[in-house]
């Protein structure tokens, strides 16, 4: 039972962890919470969404579309808009992305109303039996994609000329402008990233969750905890709280009611913020 | 300044007559507008004089109506003290998350205390006296639906009045200079002798506490309550929209903001049902992109929307 729950909750925590990468990236690098990114969540799986309906394209293989779609949503609002508004004060970032996702929220409401809306690939009542153990095939895919995913963030800041401009805008802004960075276009190309990462949780996210237009203002709370407890400015410190989130949600459901799983969460979102508020993996950049 | 006061007195005159000049409806919109007067002009103590952004401020008006709407049905205690309850709670929740979080700084606060007001929704939501997530009926005031739609105008007018005149004086006293130091510069106000903490906690106390009973008067007047409704998060949200509008760290800024915000409102949200809320996006993402200087200066130099009109329409003659 227990050994179970853990299993679930690795599983449950990678898709965390794929969520809060994004979030975690755009405010260690630029100050910005983006309270809009649990929309991009939202928007990427109604795009799964609809990729499986119209032309039956696999949730798992939708992911580069919904990652493009996602990084030109964001690339577009970052560079026209937000990078205006970038070095002005945290209250005028933070209200911008709530207007943003009240916004998203309402025209994805337009478009596809308030019902709840999910997927059923064909293997999703397929498992494997390990032991005593049942291992979901769809699960055991979400984890294996979200850790190559974030394999692959991780290459991407550390090996490619454009995440080592990120990294040094992160650093050094004004040393960064003097090397010769186009810092508003690494700004607008890292909100792209971050957005692309909530589209790719957002196709993973399709096969085991019912989503409607709310859905995004529900899910930005998780992501905030995630960000949290890794701490801001390292991959592994969002991996680790992804991770750790989901596992502490689903052993928490074994031995107290499960109404209480979303408040479990937000204690240690609090426990967190007041023993270690630099998260427990956190640095000062990628 | 002669003028200003007789400005205000006209206004306020105004004010005080409107039950007799409008019908009921005008009435609970004023009476609504009034309540986000005070909600910005709250968020303005801890927001506009101590630069400290509190996302999950909707905590205290959620725990006000709980407060009010706990004692009343389950105590048969009369409204008054229950409000007076109400506020002395959310400022006493206030002191506790204040010895938490104001160690926290910039967004690290605003989301601290978003997750504080979360939980505080999760455990009401929980709760057996609360109701839990069916929520609460009040006992309603009794009388006719004119005299109560007049009371509670008089009411929100009365606590508009108070909390006027308490941020109008904290703009000139010892207490407000301490409050703006540590928006100014926090560490430089330390090292001046103000103790930072207390402070911090004391402003955000005061903004708890009419945030509070602005709480058990809407639980009162509306006379059902549930979590996801006083809980919402587009309490605070509003509040801060109202705030930058208007200016602040200003005294009459978010009473401006909240009658320019309420008045959009019901000329445009209130026709367009389906898009009301992407409407409100819209307006909100307008506001901070297209008078960012202005925005930005309202916060940091203490200008507002007003002052900013006066200037060009001085400029244009």
């Amino acid at each position: 039972m227990l050994l179970q729950a853990i299993i679930n909750g690795l599983f449950f925590g990678a898709i965390y962890a794929t969520m809060g990468i994004g979030f975690s990236l755009v405010w260690g690098v630029m100050k910005i919470v983006n309270v809009a990114h649990g929309s991009f969540i939202m928007i990427g799986a109604y795009l799964a969404y609809e990729l499986f309906r119209l032309y039956n394209i696999d949730p798992f293989l939708s992911i580069p579309f919904t990652m493009l779609a996602l990084f030109i949503l964001g690339y577009l609002i970052q560079r026209y808009l937000l990078n205006r508004i970038v070095r002005g004060s945290i209250f005028i970032t933070l209200t911008f992305t709530f207007g943003l996702q009240i916004l998203l929220a309402n025209v994805c409401l337009l478009i596809w109303k308030a019902d709840f809306r999910s997927i059923r690939v064909s293997y999703a009542g397929s498992s494997l039996a390990l032991g005593g153990l049942v291992i979901p095939v769809v699960r055991l895919g979400i984890f294996l994609t979200a850790l190559v995913l974030t394999g692959l963030f991780y290459l991407f800041m550390r090996k490619t000329k454009v995440g080592i401009a990120i990294n040094a805008t992160s650093f050094n802004f004004e040393g960064a402008k003097t090397v010769g960075i186009d810092v508003m276009n690494i700004y607008a190309i890292t909100y792209g990233v971050g957005a692309a990462l909530a589209g790719a949780a957002g196709s993973l996210i399709v096969p085991i969750m019912s989503i409607n237009p709310f859905t995004g203002g529900q899910l930005v709370g998780r992501v905030f905890i995630v960000a949290i407890l890794g701490g801001l400015g390292s991959t592994m410190g969002a991996l680790v709280g992804g991770l750790l989130l989901g596992l502490v949600e689903t052993i928490a459901t074994v031995f107290i009611p499960s109404s209480y799983q979303e408040l479990v969460g937000f204690a240690v979102f609090i426990i967190i913020l007041v023993f270690r508020p630099q998260g427990l993996l956190g640095k000062r950049f990628y | 300044m002669i003028k200003k006061i007789i400005v205000l007195a006209i206004l306020l005159l105004a004010l005080i007559m409107a039950p007799l000049l409008v019908g009921g409806f005008w009435i609970r919109i004023l009476t609504h507008t009034l309540m986000f007067c005070v909600l910005a002009s709250a968020l303005n103590i801890i927001s506009g004089f101590t630069g400290y952004a509190p996302f999950g401020n909707m905590a205290f008006f959620g725990t006000g109506a709980y407060t009010v709407a706990v004692l009343m049905n389950h105590a048969s205690m009369p409204f008054l003290p229950a409000l007076l309850l109400a506020g002395i709670i959310s400022m006493l929740l206030s002191l506790v998350f204040g010895a938490l979080f104001l160690r926290l700084r910039g967004q690290y606060f605003a989301l601290a205390t978003t997750g504080a007001a979360e939980a505080i929704r999760h455990i009401v939501t929980n709760m057996r006296i609360t109701g839990g997530g069916q929520g609460l009926t009040l006992p309603q005031l009794k009388g006719t639906p004119v005299f109560v739609n007049t009371y509670f105008y008089y009411f929100m007018l009365l606590l508009l009045i108070v909390i006027t005149v308490f941020v109008w004086n904290l703009s000139k006293n010892r207490l407000g200079y301490a409050f703006k130091a540590i928006r100014a510069d926090e560490d430089a106000a330390n090292v001046m002798g103000i103790n930072t903490t207390k402070y911090k906690i004391i402003s955000w106390g005061f903004s708890a506490l009419f945030t509070g009973v602005t709480g058990g008067i809407y639980a009162y007047w509306f006379t059902y309550i549930d979590p996801p409704t006083v809980f919402d998060i587009m309490w605070t949200v509003k509040m801060f929209v109202i705030l930058l509008i208007g200016g602040a760290g200003t005294v009459f800024g978010p009473i401006l903001g909240a009658f320019i915000i309420e008045t959009l409102s019901e000329l445009i949200w209130a026709r367009f049902l389906y898009i009301h809320m992407g409407v409100l996006g819209t307006i909100i993402i307008i506001v901070v992109m297209f008078m960012p200087k202005g925005i930005i200066s309202l916060v940091t130099e203490n200008k507002s929307l007003f002052k900013f009109l006066q200037n060009k329409l001085k400029k244009k003659e």
